[in-house]
């Protein structure tokens, strides 16, 4: 990392982390932190889908991570009582596992077909949190506690949320917190020789298969690390809304984690934060048009993809990576 | 037993409808049709406007959901797709496109009929009874017979008109079809157009049934992509097969699984990801499309 | 001899449909040999059933004495038999050198999670990778052009940068899928130059499929001929040239012409 690029980030946290809030204070708008601390999750859940596309499959599947993340995260809270900074490692694990199982024999499905599918398990998924016994069905899982203390070797590294005045301001903390950690993780991936070879399935599978590279294996590993990514933002959200029902992530929103990677730009590894900032905020504007705001939200993406078919990174602020973009884009027809 | 498999045949003839209508879209622009859902809701919409508010017979409703459909999929293919395609090199610009549509459509059919579910009375009255042994209502009979009528009617329109050829031609091998002097602008609008209306005339046989609701777009864009990743996705056996296969399997599951609660997808999901570890490209399909 | 590389009775059924009848042969270390058939005489099925992208119905590939057949690419690839493709087949999204450095995954020491971590010995290996990269480059002479984006490249770079890839791998065996083909004649020369070097300076056994008689007769130390899926000659160039049987094949194919 050059020292250009690691002034930026630093920019970028400080921003987040200690602007946004000081800018919050002042205005007033305290709503804003709900609205950005969601805007923080579900771009983790945008880089999932965001790395899948990285192997050359579009996923829009994303939404059954962050539900099954999610009830596993409120199902550990509530009925084994955990605390919920260790149901959030748990639930993404889960996912992970679970996107193993799921993942063998849908990996092999390219193009159209992977996305089918991957769009029914976002349905099936929402049947199976309404039929079985341990989600509650539809009546889902309410009164979710705040998450408790934090502490090792009797530091208190994250206070008990029931103690804090402002649990909304912790919570956006948090959620920031943890949207740097994975797209920092995210970035190093792809910029290791995992996100090499994960570039080099993307190209050519057939090629890669002929270099050594056991491609099975690594679209299974690149799937359950997004699924990964799911699994925790599914389990955060839940943790801030307190409550869970089988409608909480749905087709709709699979097709938003898509949408919210495409429209952010495929060549740049911060593309799915853009979009989701975008889109989120965009649909949040337009609450104030009441029944027009699905209308004009729609007319929106329909037109920015006429406009701009290549994402809005794409309007020449990182010119070499679109560029490789273009190739990647000519090599997929 | 014989219940079971009439219940099958009537979801399956429905299903297939849904189905063909969505791969002939596929198969001809290689396009997933996100909103092949809202087009059913929006067919079947109009005809219970046409049928309930302006008074009129169930056939000019049915007839008005058709034409209103087949408008609708000739101006996005026109000036939506054709675009997109042209101009984006990814496939996947056009299944966003899709998406968006589908957000759209929501939204118009929010705003022109509203959020409630709606219904058209029964069009013939009466139960079929065959000594307990299969009990069906006459409608349900009725608009069976239609659809399996509509799917046959369809296959022959495919296969001998010059319109069915030249698409057969297109969707096979897009840029020979051209040498050969397809148009194909002209077929894929014409593709667009009967995909779409397939959707709607469901729509609207449906509405006297089970009626309509804005919820139920996305579910039913599900349950057609269900039925093509089953019989393969762009060949017309393979989407009659899988609706076919579907509506089975969804009437057994009801019956065998009622005990066990509503798991019926969840067991066809597992099996679909068993069968397509054996077999990706579905039953009829290509590999790889 | 001793062999390297054996295919042993190795047959190929599609259905009703034999491509590849009952093939034996040996190819010893450090040799070049040749397999060449008119079009549809299965090639190209031998190869894919030596590198294991598809699966031998009956017979079997062994490798120093290891069964290297029915396995999967990146195994066949990892015991050091790797293939490059008819097709200009390349990582078309990246630089001709990253493509080369990719190709290096074989070779690596360290694990992902170390790289991920950058440990020393995954420092180590990309400082060995991207030596290793500039050596192939300047072996091959793509050096003037090593940090274009490999699209851009014209049809005979690209053959090159295929080769590389294979090259990069540090295989014991390349098996090079036609690598003249539309090549005019200074190109093939430079192509059958490059050939011999890959085994006399690395020390690579080559193993190839072509239907440039000139090139072939030029670059083989011995040949085998194959027709209708069945060997029909093996032997060196001036056997195989006088070899009445090899002859008639391909008088019967309009396809290929013996340019000699």
């Amino acid at each position: 990392m050059n020292i250009r690029s690691l002034l930026a980030v630093i920019v970028f946290i400080i921003v987040v982390l200690v602007a946004v809030p000081v800018l919050i204070a002042k205005s007033g708008r305290w709503d804003f932190y709900y609205t950005l601390t969601s805007v923080a999750l579900l771009s983790i859940a945008s880089a999932g889908v965001w790395f899948t596309f990285y192997i050359g499959r579009i996923n829009i599947g994303q939404g059954a991570y962050a539900l099954a993340g999610g009830y596993v995260s409120a199902v550990l809270v509530m009925k084994a009582d955990m605390n919920f900074w260790l149901t959030l490692p748990l639930a993404g694990i889960f996912c992970a596992v679970l996107s193993v199982f799921i993942g063998m024999p849908i990996l092999r499905l390219r193009g159209v077909y992977f996305a089918m599918v991957t769009l029914i398990l976002t349905e099936v998924m929402r049947l199976a949190a309404l039929a079985l016994p341990v989600t509650n069905g539809a009546k889902g899982i309410t009164s979710i506690p705040l998450p408790g203390a934090v502490s090792i070797g009797g530091v208190t590294l994250l206070p008990d949320f029931n103690t804090l005045e402002n649990p909304k301001l912790a919570f956006y903390l948090v959620s920031a917190t943890l949207m740097i950690i994975c797209y920092g993780v995210l970035w190093r991936i792809v910029n290791s020789r995992l996100g090499h070879l994960c570039r080099s399935l993307q190209q050519n599978e057939e090629l890669a298969a002929s270099i050594g590279v056991n491609i099975s294996w690594l679209r299974v590993l690149a799937y359950s690390i997004s699924s990964f990514f799911g699994g925790i933002a599914g389990a955060m959200f839940i943790a801030v809304s307190q409550s869970i029902y089988p409608s909480s992530f749905q087709v709709a929103d699979s097709v938003n984690f898509m949408l919210n990677c495409f429209l952010g730009g495929l060549g740049y590894v911060f593309g799915p934060m853009l979009g989701t900032l975008v889109l989120y905020f965009g649909w949040d504007l337009l609450f104030s048009t009441g029944k027009y705001q699905l209308l004009i939200y729609s007319s929106m993406i329909i037109l920015l993809i006429l406009l701009l078919p290549n994402g809005i990174l794409s309007l020449g602020l990182f010119n070499r990576k679109i560029k490789a973009d273009k190739h990647r884009d000519q090599e997929g027809q | 037993m014989e219940q079971i498999l009439a219940n099958g045949l009537y979801l399956g003839a429905q299903y297939a409808l849904i189905a063909l209508g969505l791969t002939l879209i596929f198969s001809l622009m290689n396009v997933l049709n996100f909103a092949h859902g809202q087009m059913y809701v929006f067919g079947g919409f109009v005809t219970y406007t046409v049928v309930v508010q302006f008074g009129l017979p169930f056939i000019v409703g049915l007839i008005a959901s058709a034409v209103t459909l087949a408008i609708i999929g000739a101006l996005i293919e026109q000036y939506l797709f054709r675009p997109v395609i042209r101009k984006s090199q990814r496939e996947e610009s056009t299944m966003l496109l899709a998406a968006g549509i589908a957000f759209f459509l929501d939204a118009v059919i929010l705003l022109l009929f509203g959020e409630k579910q709606r219904g058209v009375p029964k069009i013939v009255d009466g139960v079929f009874n065959w000594d307990f042994r299969i009990i069906m209502p006459y409608d349900r009979i009725l608009i069976c017979g239609l659809a399996i009528a509509l799917i046959a009617s369809f296959i022959l329109f495919m296969q001998y008109s010059k319109a069915g050829r030249a698409m057969r031609a297109l969707a096979q091998d897009r840029v020979a079809a051209q040498l050969m002097g397809v148009d194909v602008n002209r077929y894929s609008m014409l593709g667009f157009a009967l995909g779409a209306m397939l959707a709607g005339v469901v729509g609207g046989l449906l509405v006297t049934i089970t009626g309509i609701n804005l919820g139920m777009g996305g579910p039913t864009s599900i349950k057609a992509f269900l039925m093509i990743m089953i019989g393969g996705a762009g060949v017309i056996s393979g989407a009659i097969a899988g609706g076919f296969i579907l509506g089975m399997m969804e009437s057994v599951g009801l019956t065998a699984l009622s005990a066990y609660g509503d798991i019926t997808y969840l067991v066809i999901f597992a099996s679909l990801m068993v069968f397509l570890a054996i077999r990706p490209q579905g039953l009829m399909g290509k590999p790889w499309g | 001899m001793a062999a390297l590389l054996s295919v042993q009775g190795v047959t190929k059924r599609y259905g009703g449909l034999i491509a590849v009848n009952n093939v034996s042969f040996d190819v010893a270390a450090s040799e070049i040999l040749s397999v060449i058939g008119p079009n549809g005489a299965g090639k190209s099925t031998l190869f894919k059933l030596i590198s294991s992208f598809t699966q031998v119905t009956s017979g079997k590939v062994l490798l120093e004495g290891d069964r290297i057949s029915n396995l999967t690419p990146h195994v066949v690839a990892r015991k050091g038999v790797v293939r490059t493709f008819q097709e200009a087949t390349i990582f078309r999204a990246m630089t001709v050198r990253d493509n080369i450095i990719v190709s290096h995954h074989l070779r690596s020491q360290a694990s992902l999670l170390g790289f991920f971590l950058g440990s020393a010995k995954a420092r180590a290996d990309e400082a060995a990778f991207g030596d290793s990269a500039d050596d192939i480059i300047e072996f091959l002479g793509l050096q003037g052009i090593a940090n274009e984006v490999a699209s851009n490249l014209p049809q005979g770079h690209l053959r090159a940068l295929g080769m590389a890839i294979g090259l990069a791998t540090g295989p014991k065996v390349l098996l090079l899928d036609e690598p003249f083909a539309g090549m005019n004649h200074d190109e093939t020369m430079h192509m059958v130059n490059l050939v011999r070097r890959l085994r006399d300076d690395r020390g690579v056994t080559v193993l190839l499929v072509e239907h440039d008689m000139a090139a072939v007769m030029k670059i083989s130390d011995r040949i085998v001929v194959i027709n209708f899926g069945q060997k029909i000659a093996e032997g060196t160039p001036s056997a195989i040239q006088s070899n009445d049987q090899v002859i008639e094949a391909y008088l019967g194919s309009e396809d290929d012409v013996i340019g000699m």
